[in-house]
């Protein structure tokens, strides 16, 4: 099913990616075109976990950055996408400063409060999940747990680069992903059988040891 | 960890791909796998506007890419995003460098700081290549080295002496210099102002007299000229002032020999005879 590909092809495109922007650098328009493709879908993934509607006009300006910077770069396409989500966090950020508006957005919390959701099994609460849905729940996260599961499992990065986009240790971001990861499980009916009276620590623990 | 792995989208597997729910691996590690899965589908944005995807183009033109500017921009620390590997081949080569630089650096102080060490002692010393070069031709000229001071002591206050003197002519009538403590002093060695002259040409010919005294060479006005000299030949050049002045028959080679270098050419002047005035110009 095409919801299983989906992570794998982030990565997939990191050879194709790395040779976009090597191409670009070299003033190559159509592949910078490329690179914006294969890109801007994680990105724009994350900047609405961190802005929500307002996505677009950061995301638009981290772009006009992007190329700007493009020769500065150094590295393949796996850091490539950690470049650019630093890039697109900065942007987010100046912009929250700027409307002063907390990231987790209001608007939310009807929908996360009534949780396990209609569904009998997670299975088919996660195929039926939408972006909205997705979306609201991610946003209900605190905040470090919210980017650093976005920026995995939207951006693709891995530990290390989540990590340095964050500007945390790997340590540190790796807890929050998991706790993240384990609390949208929780409110979307998988953890009611499972780890429901089990605390977060407890069930971290249990993760960092497997 | 289990979840790094599914990351990478290898072990992405589903529960409903084993119906039993016999799954390897503890559930914690299907749920989340699973859950990322649908997490990235439904985050991603599978549509793309158009009008923002001609925004980049455009700041990519506007950017001048290639050959001009932007490529040639400095990578900053926050724009290298090679991997630890590679970017730990760069640090060590560029500290080999500066620390290559370095060195070549402090030698070169270290060569420079010697090569000024040897022409000090040259200055500070200069009766004593004289010394041991008039005591070698002292088996000829018999005399060489019997009045002479001895050498060890002489730097110490015979040379203040004799560096007051040859200043002394230098200076002459014109300046206050002769106010000066150190003037003051020599005026109370000589025992009075008017016999300093006398003094001095005493000290001087006592100093230097060793090296020329057997050539006799140097052209008697020659004395004060070569008093202008730097600081390394004013020893030998004074000398020849003073003690060249009983010597009327003076060896013309010797004024043509070895102009910079008075002192060891003073020394082996001895054996040749008439060279030891080859401070005249």
């Amino acid at each position: 099913m095409g919801q299983a590909r989906q992570p794998r092809r982030i990565q997939a495109c990191d050879g194709e990616l790395g040779a976009a922007i090597a191409r670009a650098q070299d003033g190559d328009e159509a592949a910078f075109a490329l690179a914006y493709r294969i890109v801007q879908p994680g990105l724009l993934g994350y900047l609405h976990g961190l802005v929500g509607n307002d996505a677009e006009d950061v995301a638009s300006d981290a772009w006009l950055e992007i190329a700007r910077d493009l020769g500065r770069f150094k590295g393949d396409g796996a850091g490539f996408r950690g470049w650019t989500a630093t890039i697109a966090r900065h942007r987010a950020l100046d912009h929250l400063r700027r409307q002063r508006v907390r990231p987790r957005a209001g608007g939310t919390e009807q929908d996360v409060l009534h949780l396990p959701g209609p569904h009998n099994t997670y299975d088919q609460a996660l195929e039926s999940l939408s972006t909205e849905r997705a979306l609201e729940l991610v946003r209900g996260l605190p905040r470090d747990q919210a980017e650093a599961v976005l920026l995995r499992v939207v951006m693709g990065l891995d530990g290390p680069a989540t990590a340095r986009v964050l500007g945390k240790r790997p340590g540190a971001v790796r807890t929050a992903a998991h706790r993240g990861l384990k609390r949208l499980a929780r409110q979307l009916g998988v953890g009611g059988k499972a780890d429901a009276d089990v605390t977060d620590e407890a069930s971290r623990t249990l993760g960092e040891s497997k | 960890m289990g979840e790094r792995l599914s990351g990478d989208g290898v072990p992405v597997r589903h529960r409903h791909g084993h119906p039993d729910g016999t799954v390897s691996g503890p559930p914690d590690v299907q749920d989340s796998a699973t859950l990322e899965t649908a997490l990235t589908a439904a985050l991603r944005a599978d549509h793309l506007d158009p009008r923002a995807e001609q925004q980049a183009l455009a700041a990519f033109r506007s950017a001048a890419h290639g050959s001009t500017g932007a490529r040639r921009a400095r990578t900053r620390r926050c724009d290298d995003w090679r991997r630890p590997e590679e970017r730990r081949i760069r640090r060590p080569m560029r500290m080999t460098f500066g620390v290559a630089f370095a060195s070549l650096a402090l030698g070169g102080v270290a060569v420079a700081a010697i090569g000024s060490a040897d022409r000090a002692d040259t200055g500070r010393g200069t009766t004593h290549p004289s010394t041991a070069a008039s005591d070698q031709p002292g088996g000829t000229a018999s005399s060489a080295s019997s009045d002479r001071p001895e050498p060890t002591d002489h730097p110490s206050r015979a040379q203040d002496t004799e560096a007051h003197c040859r200043a002394y002519e230098q200076v002459g009538k014109h300046g206050k210099a002769l106010n000066a403590t150190a003037w003051q002093q020599l005026v109370t060695a000589a025992g009075g102002q008017d016999k300093v002259a006398t003094y001095c040409s005493e000290q001087l010919t006592r100093a230097t007299a060793t090296p020329n005294r057997t050539t006799g060479a140097g052209k008697p006005g020659k004395g004060p000229a070569n008093a202008d000299s730097g600081a390394t030949g004013d020893t030998g050049a004074s000398g020849n002032g003073t003690s060249g002045t009983g010597a009327s028959g003076a060896d013309p080679g010797g004024t043509h020999n070895a102009t910079g270098n008075g002192q060891v050419s003073g020394g082996t002047g001895q054996a040749s005879g008439g060279t030891g005035s080859g401070k005249h110009q």
